[in-house]
């Protein structure tokens, strides 16, 4: 596709660990993503931008293998969608959105972790010492460690993201999807989240798929961002994709880049 | 009291109590997170519409109760699942069509049957041996399953999309779990009553939350006051000759609205309020 080619150009040599090719996901009569081609490379942080309903939590549910394509195809290492295999999905760490689940769930922020622990391990097998030990290593690279009795709804909304983070990172994934981990968040928190991200991204080397509202946040973090709204407007680095003349096309003519490459409602811009 | 004990048939219904509330109070764990609760109502319902056709019919009615129980946690499953209806309004249906049933098997029989209406309230001190064989074997059936795959029923209790997302397989752990609430229905049907038996998978785990939030502690608890409140409420039964199922039920309510009352959720919330 078009807008793809540039993207496409940049990561040439690599193998992609996700790959779309003409996609559509949604229901016939109510596509929430139509033709989709996107390749995601190993160790790349890319960021997923778009307005409400544009379908960036759909790209996110086929990407974990949740949502195979109505038409055509999505490979996930490899794999066909519909043929991944849980030991496959083990390997793709996933942070909800907040709100999804229940955070007063009878449950201490070890339990939480430990969960991340059962699909790697499979039926039967019950967790031991090793997983006990993964976890508390994930917990430590979120530095919660020192709250791994308490129960999770104590916690505040930045540490039970921590928790949930940390979860991710117990499954040992090749991947992490988080789907907008700083909504609800105050603003340093907000940053310290994005900050995590970008050290696991960094220690780890971690292919990282991050959902986002905040483009201003993530601009200077992220390889590449993803522009949606229903179709692919366009991917590729920051430079290339925040220009007024695609922002304009996806949110309106409202959005403005200032001196300083920040993207803003241009209302805000005339009162200030 | 301990003349009582001597009693073959007390000595049979305190085992079925103890078992029957053991197990109602462990699936109940699952069951509450899950947001499963309506589920267990229109199951008893439905595996009593099995009971009464099997009476009217002459087939086993615990076989029929069975298939009842199960058809309506499957067709409640695949709903759920397909998201085109609420899960309440699907259980509604399903709830008042098999009540419905029931009431027409009842009302087609020619002669009053007073071992169907046993079933509607519950009778536990008219357990039989062989009864009792049957809650038995159901029982360690549903524990042993439970206990086998109790990692990943949490994680599908806690978040089922997440579940399936880090690779456990929840869609037919979602199913193995309704198809435990069906059979733990069945089993409890004959012990507090197809009316009744909502009460014993709810309440001890509704207590227990009351009190912990750890998972295992959670699970213990229910289990600790699922089995008490049983077995004293047969003894209080036979002893001051009151129907059983409601005095398993009224104290197991009287614990719950007690652990509401000091529940250290409760004490941190209304002390949260005021360091603001």
């Amino acid at each position: 596709m078009s807008v793809e080619g540039t993207s496409e150009s940049v990561s040439t040599g690599r193998t992609p660990i996700i790959r779309f090719d003409h996609a559509s996901f949604g229901f016939p009569g109510l596509i929430a993503l139509q033709e989709i081609s996107l390749s995601i490379y190993d160790g790349e942080f890319v960021g997923v931008i778009g307005p409400n309903g544009s379908g960036k939590t759909t790209l996110c549910r086929a990407v974990l293998g949740l949502l195979p394509p109505v038409e055509g195809h999505l490979h996930i290492f490899d794999c066909a969608c519909s043929e991944l295999r849980c030991h496959h999905r083990a390997q793709i760490g996933y942070l909800p959105q907040k709100g999804v689940v229940d955070r007063n769930f009878p449950v201490t922020v070890l339990e939480t972790v430990m969960m991340g622990r059962y699909g790697a391990l499979g039926l039967l097998k019950r967790p031991g010492k090793k997983d006990r030990q993964i976890a508390m290593d994930a917990l430590a690279q979120v530095d919660m460690e020192s709250h791994k009795d308490t129960a999770l709804g104590h916690l505040s909304g930045g540490q039970q993201q921590r928790v949930f983070i940390a979860r991710a990172l117990a499954q040992q994934p090749k991947v992490l999807i988080l789907d907008e981990p700083t909504t609800g968040l105050d603003i340093t928190m907000q940053h310290n989240v994005i900050e995590l991200v970008q050290h696991l991204h960094d220690e780890l080397k971690l292919t990282v798929l991050l959902i986002t509202h905040d483009i201003n946040m993530i601009r200077l973090k992220v390889d590449r961002l993803v522009l949606l709204k229903t179709r692919l407007y366009a991917a590729g680095p920051p430079t290339d994709v925040l220009k007024p003349e695609i922002l304009h096309q996806v949110y309106g003519k409202e959005l403005v880049i200032t001196e300083k490459d920040l993207v803003i409602v241009e209302d805000y811009h005339h009162h200030h | 009291m301990l003349d009582l004990l001597a009693y073959d048939f007390i000595q049979r219904s305190l085992l079925a109590a103890a078992m029957v509330g053991g197990l109602c109070s462990v699936i109940g764990v699952f069951v509450v997170l899950r947001g499963l609760a309506f589920v267990g109502a229109g199951t008893s319902h439905a595996a009593f519409a099995g009971v009464a056709l099997g009476y009217l019919m002459g087939w086993p009615p615990l076989l029929l109760a069975i298939l009842f129980g199960l058809a309506t946690v499957w067709i409640t499953g695949w709903v759920e699942e397909r998201g085109r209806m609420k899960l309440d309004v699907s259980i509604g249906i399903l709830y008042t069509t098999t009540m419905a049933l029931g009431i027409l098997f009842i009302g087609l029989m020619k002669t009053y049957n007073a071992e169907v209406y046993g079933y509607l309230f519950g009778s536990v001190l008219s357990v039989t041996p062989e009864e009792l064989r049957i809650i038995g074997a159901l029982s360690v059936l549903v524990l042993s399953l439970l206990l086998l795959f109790a990692k990943e029923l949490y994680f599908i209790a806690f978040d089922q999309e997440m579940a399936e997302a880090s690779g456990v397989p929840a869609r037919q752990m979602f199913f193995l779990l309704l198809t435990l609430v069906a059979l733990t229905v069945v089993v409890s049907l004959k012990t507090v009553g197809a009316i009744l038996v909502f009460a014993m998978i709810l309440i001890p785990a509704s207590t227990a939350y009351q009190l912990t939030h750890s998972l295992t502690t959670l699970t213990l608890y229910s289990a600790f006051f699922g089995i008490t409140t049983s077995v004293s409420g047969v003894l209080i039964s036979a002893i001051w000759d009151i129907p059983s199922g409601p005095a398993i039920v009224l104290l197991a309510t009287v614990i719950f609205f007690t652990a509401v009352l000091f529940s250290p959720k409760r004490v941190r919330r209304t002390g949260a309020a005021h360091s603001h």
